[in-house]
């Protein structure tokens, strides 16, 4: 018994250390003397250790897919690239708020310490293997983002995002539960191996149980993702938060609601499930509003941080649809899709931060004429809303037609039109920025100072991959291949 | 005799009562109560269906963890209210408008 815990506790190193993280920057927080000290120490031990995390989930990867903790917990490829994703993410984020101004210094560290508590409860969603894993993931991720949201104390519009993401967040969360509770009655069993083994079998009454329990099941995961109906929350909190939270949002909740979107659809939809035609009819519907809604609306923005949060909706309807296909080719795709997504959106977050905490403002006039101000910011700002918008040769363009390639091959055309018309809306709105950065008139002949050495060295580490993965997908996407899903 | 559709019936019962007052209410700390009312709708589920229909602990475990997490979520929600009404003097729904545009 005790050699079988240690034994599955080995697969589960980089979610220990991650804890043992999160509570240790605690004990460092309540020991710091000087209130207003920059965490600079705090910052470095932080990336340290997630950078093992980041090591120990690599080792976790060749791995031969487990469950473990009674079939609490699955450890598989798919999952261990997923939580990956989220490590770097948080590296990026916890780095972005060393420097931003949108954090106060004395919650600095407040900030390290919630943004590795949500990747705890990321990371527990994305390998959850049953029910009450999957809503705890869900409420770890949940309640730990309500308190980043507010984190500017001091100001209302904060305070007030954090309120409305609480109480849609509590809401959403418990309509899910319902579901999640009668499907328990439906089933017998919170495992998701007992529910995918029987789902085939279902007929009259707890077929329609079932039926109306998955779509209030859906809400929970709906909502993390900010899938259609379930967005209003995003704008709102998006804006009102800090830059570096909003940078945060908008890559770990959502790749690990995406992992577990891709989990349960293999549950609901094993083979000869009677759910498979309604489900797939209400993913790709909205798949399909998701991108439309998050793409229309982001052309009318001023502010770059809010048209970015609005795209990255878009990104996300444009994501699920990989979940449409239930193949190993759709999975593929997402998570390429996932890795892209991550860098670009951390660098495109950066600079915009660096320039709103420069000039006060992040409307679109601060980014004029920045080619004369900053050369390499502005280049790789104007090559990333390339990327971005899909064009080649960047890994965006790869990113997108992955997605395309199996959604044409699975003869959905229509979705496809409706994606290709989002993509022409995107390109639209990205390329008034990148006119702005490369041919607006500066206002002012002034230098953009104090974007550090190191700042330089990290926009430009993220972005050799976004122009590598363009060029040599093969062997990333051979990567995301072996990242096979596992339920029985 | 109390069976298992009467627990349904009364559970449901919770939840649409709670759903009704999260939608009309416009107090915030009585939209909170809804969603804790909707969160005991789902509990109430799992320990009828655990005694009734499965047999097994899952659902008793369960609804233990939603009790512990409903009131961490409460917590949260309340210090983030009382944050709002430091600044804005006020707990009516209606008065968070400064992020509409």
């Amino acid at each position: 018994m005790i050699d079988q815990l240690f034994g599955f506790l080995s697969y589960y190193i980089p979610e220990l250390i991650t804890v043992i993280l999160m509570t240790t920057l605690l004990v460092a927080e309540a020991s710091v003397k000087d209130e207003h000290a920059p965490r600079t120490k705090i910052h470095v031990f932080t990336q340290i250790i997630l950078g093992i995390v980041f090591v120990c989930l690599c080792q976790n990867l060749g791995e031969t897919p487990v469950q473990i903790f009674h079939n609490a917990v699955t450890i598989d490829p798919f999952s261990t690239l997923m939580k990956m994703i989220m490590v770097v993410g948080t590296m990026g984020a916890v780095f972005l708020s060393h420097s931003s101004k949108d954090i106060y210094t004395n919650l600095k560290s407040e900030y390290s310490i919630m943004a590795v508590g949500v990747l705890v409860g990321g990371m527990l969603l994305a390998s959850a293997n049953n029910m009450l894993t999957f809503y705890l993931g869900l409420e770890i991720l949940s309640i730990l983002s309500y308190v980043m949201t507010s984190l500017k104390r001091e100001d209302s519009t904060s305070t007030e995002a954090g309120m409305k993401y609480a109480l849609y967040g509590g809401f959403s969360a418990a309509i899910a539960l319902f579901g999640i509770s009668h499907l328990y009655g439906v089933f017998g069993s919170i495992q998701f191996n007992d529910i995918a083994a029987q789902v085939s079998s279902l007929e009259g009454s707890r077929l329609a149980i079932t039926l109306v329990a998955s779509i209030l099941f859906f809400v929970g995961i709906g909502y993390k993702i900010s899938a259609f109906p379930f967005h209003m929350w995003a704008p709102d909190v998006y804006q009102g938060a800090p830059i570096p939270v909003t940078t945060f949002f908008a890559i770990v909740p959502k790749m690990a609601g995406l992992a577990s979107l891709v989990r349960v659809s293999y549950v609901f939809l094993s083979e000869g499930s009677p759910l498979k035609v309604s489900w797939v009819g209400l993913i790709l519907v909205i798949a399909a509003l998701t991108m439309t809604v998050g793409n229309v609306t982001a052309i009318g923005q001023n502010s770059v941080k809010r048209m970015l949060a609005f795209s990255s909706i878009g990104h996300v309807g444009l994501m699920i649809l990989g979940v449409v296909v239930m193949n190993q080719t759709g999975v593929q795709a997402i998570l390429f899709y996932g890795i892209v997504y991550m860098l670009m959106t951390l660098i495109a977050f950066f600079i915009t931060s660096h320039l709103s905490d420069m000039y006060g403002s992040d409307s679109y006039d601060v980014f004029r004429g920045l080619v004369y101000k900053h050369p390499v910011m502005a280049i790789i700002m104007a090559s990333v809303l390339f990327s971005l918008a899909g064009i080649p040769p960047f890994s965006g363009f790869v990113a997108k037609f992955n997605i395309f390639a199996v959604v044409i091959e699975q003869k959905h055309y229509g979705i496809a039109i409706v994606a290709a018309i989002n993509s022409v809306i995107g390109l639209y709105y990205y390329m008034r920025l990148a006119k702005n950065l490369i041919f607006g008139e500066a206002s002012s002949d002034e230098k953009v100072v104090g974007f550090s050495t190191l700042n330089q060295t990290v926009i430009i580490a993220l972005f050799i991959p976004v122009l590598l993965l363009g060029v040599f997908w093969e062997s990333a996407l051979a990567l995301a291949g072996n990242a096979t899903i596992f339920i029985k | 005799m109390m069976g298992l559709a009467s627990y349904l019936i009364i559970s449901l019962i919770l939840f649409v009562v709670g759903l009704v007052i999260i939608l009309s209410r416009k107090n915030i700390v009585a939209i909170l109560l809804g969603i804790e009312l909707v969160l005991n709708a789902a509990a109430l589920n799992f320990v009828a269906y655990s005694r009734y229909v499965t047999n097994n602990l899952d659902g008793h475990v369960f609804s233990l963890f939603i009790i512990a997490i409903a009131a961490a979520e409460s917590a949260i929600g309340l210090a983030i209210v009382i944050r709002f009404f430091q600044i804005k003097e006020t707990i009516h729904i209606d008065e968070a408008t400064q992020l509409r545009n």
